[in-house]
């Protein structure tokens, strides 16, 4: 079992590992289960961090900064994302005032 | 200006009008119609005036129109006596129909009376490339064209179900004789390894019999049909649906003489193929004799009038077919005189009658009338063959010629039905004329004081009723050799002499015909009721020897079952059905396929991470094992 070093206390790399498992599967749910738009968006970027979390905890442990670099450009991307996501968002609420995800669901079969 | 550019000009001319008046005609004030439509034609009529008395001839090579290995197609125009004299009877006739037209169609509105100056324009545009054309490509386009514009001026008035009918029974009877002029031109082509006229006829004495009998076939069977001639007539009775001056121009004094160009220009192959030179002789007598008798009962005038044309372009297929070349174009151009103008002044009583055709309905006319009975009566008098009127001289010469031609017992049964075709002629030209303008008027007369004809239509008429009444005097040739003798000694360098001489007998018996005919014209008067005693001929002349059902039998109603087996047995449940099925095929797919869009959000998600848990557990197995 490796540990990493932070802050000078030695702490063990699955309890990093556990905790971004833990807000993945929280993200998941959020987007799973609720209906507003808005709180749809954020648990995405819970997700996202998740990841970055781990990638940064793999980089620490391997010593390779191959991962930070890969958690920097998750950033930018989540930014963009983001950018784009409430654009859409906003066009949504102002031509229909939807609330709830449910209510976008033209493209039925 | 040189001949060369003259000669192209004539063709320009009115080409030139049907652009213009197509593009902006209908746009701008009718004068301007007025003086375009008829003044292209006028213009032509000047540049051939100039040609005939430059005396021009030659051969123009403009450019090379194809050229393909041995295949060298030019556009070339031949100027000889026969096309100027033709060219002469298209614009200059046509140049007097057009401006009546001016008066008869007033009461169509703007794009129709422009349309209408369109087409005549396109017709003279068409007719003069027919007989100037130097090759046998551009005979065939002219050939074609003319067909064309005559279906586009039969259904001119197209919200008529009759018309469109009548349109398109021409068109196909016209194709079927398109296709025997291409195909004796392929004939001509391969054997002869000539496309221009001059080429083929110089190739003709080293060409064998066989070949040429079979060209000149196929070229006449392009004659017969676009002359109405046996057993390709149908057409042109129904083509009357056409206004009035239409039947005057292309179904009287033009486009249905091509036929006997045709013939005359390609006299050089005739010459030597007898049988099919023989076979145009009887088609003219055969059909000659044949619509004059149908004449006899028809009741709508404008219908008589076309039976009279038939038969009398059956004389002058009779003419060319045993030789007598130019008496057959001196009855082309006397016919062109007498029977525009009987179709003009038919055309007056039409249009003063509210465009009832029906003789029955008109009557006693003389006295309302007068100027238009008079002008109906010279061409009547013309078309029955009465001393002095031109068609005296053309048709008298014409019998008289195969009377004396030696030793031809083909001219001589084809004279026996010549000569019984004229008094046939003098009876129901008779009856048409008393009918109509004699007598009280009928009941049901639509109009009790019929309105004079305008200027517009009236000069035109008295025109043609002087040249009908002089022309004549052009070749007095049927009442003896002395005498002027000017399309004869005109044409004798394009179809060559006169081939035969004859004597004084042929006058006596020529004098004796029309004495006769104008005997039975005056009977007609008397003996109307004449079918009530052969119930059975009336029967038989009013269904016109039921040539119409025999097609519909023969012809069009087997095709209609072969198209309707095709539609119902094959179309529908084949090809349509496989095509159908396919699509529908494509639909049932789609349509379970799309049960799998929810359109909800969450589900896609849901599918998403159903599919990343799957993927990640499989990678875990691998690596763990």
């Amino acid at each position: 079992m490796s540990t990493l070093n932070i802050g000078g206390s030695q702490i063990d790399t699955s309890w990093f590992l556990l905790l971004s498992a833990v807000l993945f599967i929280l993200g998941t749910t959020g987007v799973l289960v609720r209906r507003n738009p808005l709180v749809i968006l954020i648990s995405i970027e819970l997700m996202m961090n998740a990841a970055n979390l781990a990638l940064v905890t793999f980089s620490r442990q391997l010593q390779n900064m191959d991962g930070q670099l890969f958690a920097l450009m998750s950033m930018t991307v989540a930014a963009a994302e983001a950018v784009v996501g409430l654009a859409i968002l906003v066009d949504i609420f102002r031509t229909r005032d939807a609330e709830d995800v449910d209510d976008l669901s033209e493209l039925r079969g | 200006m040189t001949n060369q550019t003259l000669a192209l000009l004539i063709l320009l001319f009115p080409v030139a009008g049907a652009i213009l008046l197509a593009g902006r005609g209908w746009r701008l004030p009718r004068i301007f119609t007025v003086i375009i439509g008829p003044g292209v034609v006028w213009a032509s009529f000047v540049c051939v005036l100039a040609l005939f008395s430059g005396k021009a001839h030659g051969d123009f090579t403009y450019w090379s129109w194809i050229k393909s290995g041995s295949l060298d197609v030019p556009f070339n125009l031949l100027i000889d006596n026969l096309s100027i004299f033709m060219c002469l009877v298209i614009t200059g006739v046509g140049g007097l129909i057009v401006t009546y037209s001016v008066g008869y169609m007033e009461r169509e509105d703007d794009p129709s009376y422009a349309r209408f100056f369109v087409y005549m324009d396109i017709f003279i545009f068409s007719m003069l490339l027919l007989v100037l054309a130097g090759n046998f490509i551009f005979l065939i386009v002219g050939w074609a064209m003319v067909g064309l514009s005559s279906y586009l001026l039969i259904g001119f008035w197209y919200q008529r179900h009759s018309a469109v009918v009548a349109a398109r029974k021409a068109f196909v009877m016209n194709v079927i004789g398109d296709v025997g002029m291409i195909l004796g031109t392929f004939v001509l082509f391969v054997n002869l390894h000539a496309i221009t006229y001059s080429g083929v006829f110089q190739a003709v004495p080293h060409t064998d019999n066989g070949n040429l009998e079979l060209a000149a076939c196929l070229l006449l069977v392009g004659a017969v049909a676009k002359s109405a001639q046996l057993p390709l007539h149908t057409w042109l009775p129904d083509a009357m649906e056409g206004p009035t001056p239409v039947s005057a121009l292309i179904h009287a004094a033009t486009m249905v003489t091509a036929g006997v160009y045709l013939v005359g220009r390609m006299y050089p192959i005739y010459d030597v193929a007898v049988y099919a030179h023989g076979a145009v002789a009887i088609i003219g007598a055969v059909t000659a004799l044949f619509a004059a008798t149908i004449a006899i009962v028809q009741t709508d005038i404008k219908r008589v009038l076309a039976y009279s044309t038939m038969s009398q372009i059956g004389y002058m297929f009779l003419a060319v077919g045993i030789g007598a070349y130019a008496a057959g174009f001196f009855h082309l151009l006397s016919h062109a005189f007498f029977k525009a103008l009987l179709f003009m002044a038919a055309g007056n009583v039409i249009h003063a009658m509210h465009d009832e055709q029906d003789m029955r309905k008109y009557g006693g006319l003389w006295g309302q009338m007068r100027p238009t009975s008079i002008s109906f009566l010279v061409g009547s008098l013309s078309l029955v063959g009465v001393i002095p009127f031109v068609g005296f001289f053309s048709k008298e010469q014409i019998l008289g010629l195969a009377f004396s031609k030696p030793n031809d017992s083909l001219a001589l049964i084809v004279w026996i039905i010549g000569a019984a075709t004229a008094l046939i002629t003098g009876f129901y030209t008779g009856r048409m004329w008393w009918m109509s303008f004699w007598g009280k008027p009928s009941p049901q007369r639509p109009v009790e004081h019929p309105h004079a004809p305008s200027l517009v239509m009236m000069v035109p008429v008295g025109i043609l009723a002087v040249l009908a009444t002089v022309g004549g005097l052009l070749q007095t040739r049927a009442l003896g050799s002395f005498g002027p003798s000017l399309v004869n000694d005109f044409l004798a360098p394009a179809v060559g002499p006169l081939r035969w001489e004859g004597d004084w007998s042929e006058v006596v018996i020529g004098l004796s015909t029309m004495v006769l005919a104008t005997a039975l014209f005056l009977a007609a008067m008397r003996i109307r009721p004449w079918s009530a005693y052969v119930p059975w001929a009336q029967r038989m002349l009013e269904r016109k020897y039921y040539f119409d059902e025999i097609y519909d039998a023969s012809f069009v109603r087997p095709m209609d079952a072969v198209a309707g087996f095709a539609l119902r047995g094959i179309e529908e449940p084949v090809i349509d059905a496989a095509v159908v099925d396919t699509g529908l095929l494509a639909r049932a797919g789609a349509a379970s396929l799309s049960l799998t869009q929810s359109g909800y959000f969450r589900n896609y998600v849901l599918v998403f991470v159903g599919g990343a848990v799957v993927a990640a557990v499989i990678l875990l197995l691998r690596a763990s094992s």
